[in-house]
């Protein structure tokens, strides 16, 4: 070990750094190369910046590369001048290096800072860029996609980037910079020696490079199984009624001791290995110490090198030492690196919904006659979901949606907002196809009202204020009045101003469902998508919600995903679905009189027994 | 954090021999630069190269001794912490599956997953860093504290300097930023919180048009994060150089002083290069103490969480074995049944009396609150009742030994939840010696026989982790199955048909009929139309029966259940019921 401290102050980021390559694991060559060439042009802007950087860098290193020179010049003129010591020349050379220190730490302290501006604004960069592209994908996209995996590239890649970035480019190039200073010096010292050393140090990089590289592999293997066993435990907890209701304990314990054992076996090889390479490199060190002092003491006696010279050879070595660790373990972390980056990259080249026609037509003062003209629609190129569906909606008209679960009553919908196009046949509104329009004018024609009764965290009136940013205090709370919701709301510590959020429990989830009614009663559009949302309501809230539902649909066109038998009833017309396609449509005494899939399911269902 | 230790008790003697091998490696490492000092002084100064060779010899002995002692130490601290943590993991897992919901119901199923993972994982670390920096650095800090004033007692004041300078520095740094990383995890959990909301209100933005106003919001936090993160950065940064200079500066002042003192003795010359280096390695280990000291309070967080699980004690007994014999035939009896949870002053069951025989049904409806599920949650002794008597078969649930019980008592809760495994595994969760014949049967009743035998393997077909490769019906038609094949003698029904449309419901009800000839029912619902043809409903409101009696009487007698019944019939039909009720 050497005196020098280097350049990472911190000791314990680099004992993680097998972790975290692990973690990453590893990529092709190729693949690796790929991913580097597409974070440099993402960080092309601050091209300057880092190379001024790195430019500072080189700088400081030069400052301070000489310095154990000077040390070993001071003992060199004491020793010359001995016992009549020179000290007057020795201080001069203490002041030159404490100069050349102070001088060094600021250039080195210089480029840290820009690289931290640099990596805090691409990061920023990265997470804005992300928010932008989730706005900008196709619903289609997130249909596919857990949103845990855009969520995770959002907090745990951004993360990584932030915390590595500044610090990886520091090292690398205070590292590589401190190599060839050190190698420059030690040969100006004493070529044969500095063979000597060159060939003993590099050993050890080669032995800690294998050894990481098998130590990867397990880490790679425990995060695997760590993965398993973290479904084993999230699974089991959930469940952990059933297990309890099935008296499963000891065969659940039993699966989870066997995973567990696993890990535990894994764990140990993995840290083993990668605490190895402290050691080794600690051993390697020493190694080359031994060989430099008992070589260069044989050098010093023949006269070849004088004692300072050898002393500050020493030193040298240990400079000369860490670099090549520490480039060793940077590499590690970039790989790490690049795969966090490659994974936003491969997120934001996700294609993006089609631009909307230029120029759009706009609808204005809209009926609400909507025309769904001989639509087809599939989710997966061959499997057909709607077929040739035309249907008329006139304006005010109630549109009930029925059919079984999983029927895909929420495909319509879909098609009706744009969030998907058909694949052939369009719809229109007031007679204008809405793929000639904007999505975003389509969408605001629409008031929608889901059984996901999504709130975003901030006061109640900001979110009744959702659709419409425009409206005044006022029009919110005659909208919450009318919604069965406003007492709700008074009742609440800070009244409107009270702050709600998707899983806050201050509110139930019927009242949850009356606020977002309420939110669209403030938003007032000309026509509304409703899902009839039955679970967990008790039955005064329900009622409450039933009547608000009727206020807003009244007068307006609207489309009902529907349970309440009442519902169904009194609509103008019923489209019935099953297993994806409308297969039937009209009004409820028509439908009953063809006898068809809607009279089957409607005797079974609310005809007595 | 030091409570969690006992958990190192079994491999004391692992850990011993772990700090026996740190310190030999500590000391083997610390001879280096005084034989070195010793070469110079006595080898090359005194122009003796056999010396020389022979030093370097026990140089290279050394060198090896430290790195056995090194290797030694690595092999234990690993194995040590790899068993520490699967001995804990195993401990909160146990705990967790052990306790009822009445223990658990302060924490979220998230938290408790978190504690067994996440936080078993940060304490791992912290034993495994304490295992060798805590132990290493105190020893390396005395041991050169020692050799350095061996070496050189007229330098020491130096490394008090050094020493004096890492400590202020970390200090300073630490005092400045640690302050501002609360408001930094805030503001990062303010990213992932709008990120959330981004995502899973996806539609409803769009439907509103509001991508521009989100990404407001987002930016006005994506920019305050930037701003303090360069700050903290700034300031963190400047550790850097500073240890930098506080090293390099030591050292100068070790040759400065050094060689001031070459009047006095010439051995200086060796000797201020050994103690620069003994000096260098205290500095270290403070450095690497105020790492741990960062990291520690985190660790212990954790650790506290952990134990809070631990700690729970259960509070309900089983008895090894039942007590009293059991009635052959099916029954079950509420006496006077009182709950409230521990510590609430509220009851949220009051006074609950009932009695079903085999082949009745009893169904439980009322608002949100009301109780229903609680009730059915203490047959299982998933609660505890506070006072009044449960009796299954005749035999008090108290009396029964845990897998009597539980082998008597089909739940299907309110979602259907499944588990990694086939779909036949699922099917056989509570019945482990199920024939496949059974398997299928209890399929066909609950209606899942169809759609299984449309899946690739049929009953071998995989089923992912928490069933989501199956929609909510199927899993909640699976989940009826494994109740069924069970064939118990009470079926609990939590709201267990909400996610079947109507008309499977209806078909699933009457192929349960003739399973249920020999067991007792017990259903909670919401669906009026699902419970109409119970023997006896029973309705609760605020934990209090307020109506039992069959669909017609409650429509003549209980005002509650007409209002439920009305909201749920349209008027007409609502009428047509109550004509019905008094015809």
């Amino acid at each position: 070990m050497g005196r020098n401290s280097g350049n990472s102050g911190v000791i314990g980021a680099r004992v993680q750094t097998p972790q975290k390559q692990g973690r990453k694991g590893q990529k092709q060559k190729g693949q690796a190369w790929v991913a580097f060439k597409r974070f440099l042009t993402s960080i092309k802007k601050y091209r300057g910046w880092i190379i001024f950087s790195i430019i500072l860098a080189i700088g400081s290193v030069a400052l301070s590369i000489m310095i154990p020179k000077f040390l070993g010049d001071m003992t060199n003129i004491a020793v010359n001048t001995y016992p009549e010591i020179d000290f007057g020349s020795i201080l001069g050379l203490v002041w030159l290096v404490l100069g050349l220190l102070v001088g060094s730490a600021a250039l080195n302290y210089a480029q840290a800072y820009i690289l931290t501006i640099v990596a805090a604004k691409y990061t920023r960069n990265l997470r804005e860029q992300i928010i932008d592209k989730i706005a900008r994908l196709p619903i289609a996209y997130f249909d596919k996609h857990k949103y845990g995996d855009t969520l995770s590239s959002m907090t745990n890649d951004v993360d990584i980037i932030a915390g590595s970035l500044s610090q990886e480019i520091t090292d690398i190039s205070l590292s590589l910079s401190t190599l060839v200073g050190a190698m420059v010096i030690m040969l100006s010292i004493s070529v044969p020696l500095s063979l000597v050393a060159f060939i003993v140090v590099p050993m050890s990089v080669v032995v800690v490079g294998k050894i990481m590289n098998h130590a990867q592999k397990f880490f790679e293997l425990r995060q695997n199984t760590l993965g398993v066993l973290n479904s084993v435990i999230e699974e089991d907890y959930a469940g952990q009624l059933i297990i309890k209701a099935n008296s499963h304990e000891r065969e659940s314990l039993t699966d989870f001791k066997q995973t567990n054992q696993k890990l535990t076996n894994i764990t140990r090889k993995a840290q083993f290995l990668s605490q190895l390479s402290m050691p080794i490199t600690a051993t390697f060190t020493n190694l080359s110490y031994i060989v430099v002092t008992v070589v260069g003491g044989m050098f010093t006696i023949q006269g070849q090198i004088t004692i300072g010279a050898l002393q500050a050879f020493i030193q040298y070595v240990s400079r000369f030492n860490r670099p090549i660790t520490e480039i060793a373990s940077a590499t590690a972390t970039i790989q790490g690196l690049l795969a966090s980056t490659e994974r936003i990259f491969q997120f934001l080249e996700q294609p993006e919904e089609a631009p909307d026609l230029e120029p759009a037509r706009v609808v204005d003062d809209v009926k609400g006659a909507v025309e769904f003209h001989n639509v087809d629609f599939s989710y997966l190129p061959d499997k057909p979901v709607i077929r040739d569906f035309s249907v008329k909606v006139i304006p005010g008209m109630k549109v009930a949606i029925v059919g079984p679960t999983g029927a895909g009553k929420t495909t319509l919908i879909n098609l009706l907002m744009r969030f998907y196009d058909p694949v052939s046949g369009y719809i229109t509104i007031d007679g204008v196809p809405t793929m000639e329009m904007k999505r975003s004018d389509v969408r605001r024609l629409f008031g929608m009202v889901l059984q996901d009764t999504w709130l975003f965290s901030g006061t109640v009136e900001d979110n009744l204020r959702y659709g419409c940013q425009s409206a005044s205090l006022e029009d919110i709370k005659r909208a919450a009045k009318m919604c069965n919701v406003h007492h709700v709301i008074e009742a609440l510590p800070n009244t409107y101003h009270s702050v709600i959020s998707e899983d806050s429990d201050n509110i139930s989830a019927g009242e949850k469902q009356l606020i977002t009614i309420a939110r669209a009663m403030v938003a007032n559009p000309p026509m509304m998508i409703l899902d009839e949302a039955t679970s967990n309501v008790d039955t005064r809230t329900e009622r409450l919600i039933q009547d608000s539902l009727e206020k807003l649909t009244h007068g307006r066109t609207s489309f009902v995903i529907a349970h309440r038998l009442s519902t169904i009833r009194n609509s103008d017309l019923i489209l019935v679905m099953r297993d994806g396609a409308v297969v039937e449509q009209g009004t409820h005494s028509e439908l009953l009189k063809a006898g068809g899939f809607y009279a089957e399911l409607y005797n079974s269902q609310f005809a007595e027994n | 954090m030091l409570k969690l230790f006992r958990y190192l008790k079994p491999y004391w003697w692992q850990v011993g021999l772990l700090i026996l091998a740190t310190g030999g490696q500590t000391f083997a490492t610390l001879q280096i630069p005084a034989l070195m000092a010793d070469i110079i002084n006595n080898g090359i100064v005194k122009e003796n190269t056999d010396y020389i060779w022979q030093q370097g010899l026990i140089m290279l002995g050394v060198a090896v001794i430290s790195a056995g002692c090194a290797l030694v130490s690595s092999y234990f601290s690993a194995r040590v912490g790899a068993n520490f943590s699967r001995d804990v993991r195993a401990d909160i897992y146990r705990q967790v599956l052990n306790l009822n919901l009445a223990d658990t119901k302060d924490y979220s199923t998230a938290s408790l997953i978190t504690r067994t993972t996440n936080d078993v994982n940060q304490v791992q670390q912290m034993i495994m860093m304490m295992l060798s920096v805590m132990l290493l650095a105190p020893m390396f800090c005395i041991f050169a504290l020692v050799m350095a004033v061996q070496t050189a007692p007229d330098m020491s004041w130096i490394i008090a300097i050094g020493v004096a300078g890492i400590i202020i520095s970390a200090i300073v740094i630490l005092g400045i930023t640690m302050p501002k990383f609360k408001i930094f995890q805030k503001l990062i959990d303010k990213i992932t919180l709008l990120t959330r909301e981004n995502l899973t209100g996806l539609k409803v933005i769009r439907a509103f048009d509001n991508e521009g106003l989100e990404k407001d919001k987002f930016d006005k936090t994506n920019n305050e994060l930037m701003r303090l993160n360069i700050f903290l950065d700034k300031i963190l940064k400047l550790e850097g150089p500073l240890v930098n200079i506080i090293f390099n500066g030591t050292t100068l002042l070790c040759s400065w002083v050094g060689i001031s003192l070459l009047n006095k003795d010439f051995t200086y010359l060796g000797d201020m290069s050994a103690f620069a280096q003994y000096v260098a390695y205290v500095m270290m280990s403070f450095l690497m103490l105020s790492i741990l000291f960062v990291m520690l309070p985190r660790a212990n967080v954790c650790a506290g969480r952990i134990r809070e699980v631990l700690n729970i004690k259960p509070k309900i007994c089983w008895k090894v074995e039942t007590e009293g014999v059991p009635d052959k035939q099916a029954s079950i009896e509420f006496r006077k049944v009182d709950f409230r949870y521990p510590g609430a002053g509220e009851k949220v069951l009051d006074d609950i009396s009932f009695k079903a025989q085999a082949g009745e049904s009893v169904a439980f409806i009322g608002s949100t609150g009301s109780g229903k599920s609680t009730l059915i949650n203490l047959v299982p002794r998933f609660y505890e009742a506070t006072s009044g008597e449960i009796l299954v078969n005749g035999i008090n649930v108290r009396n029964y030994a845990r897998d009597d019980l539980i082998r008597r008592i089909g739940v299907v809760p309110q979602k259907g939840v499944l588990f990694a495994g086939t779909v036949k595994s699922n099917i056989k969760f509570g019945a482990p010696k199920a024939t496949d014949a059974q398997v299928e049967e209890a399929a066909k009743i609950a209606q899942a026989d169809n759609f299984i035998r449309k899946l690739p393997d049929g009953y071998a077909a995989h089923i992912a982790q928490g069933g989501t490769n199956v929609s909510g019906g199927q899993k909640q038609r699976l989940s009826i199955a494994r109740a069924i094949c069970k064939n118990p003698d009470i079926f609990i029904f939590d709201d267990a048909f909400s996610a079947l449309d109507m008309k499977t419901d209806a078909r699933l009800r009457a192929a349960l009929k003739p399973v249920t000839d020999e067991a007792v029912t017990l259903i909670v619902a919401q669906r009026v139309s699902t419970i109409k043809d119970a023997d006896q409903i029973i309705v609760l409101n605020d934990g209090k029966i307020v109506g039992k009696g069959k669909h017609f009487d409650l429509l003549k007698k209980c005002k509650i259940y007409q209002a439920i019944v009305e909201s749920q019939l349209s008027e007409a039909e609502f009428k047509k019921e109550m004509r019905r009720a008094d015809g």
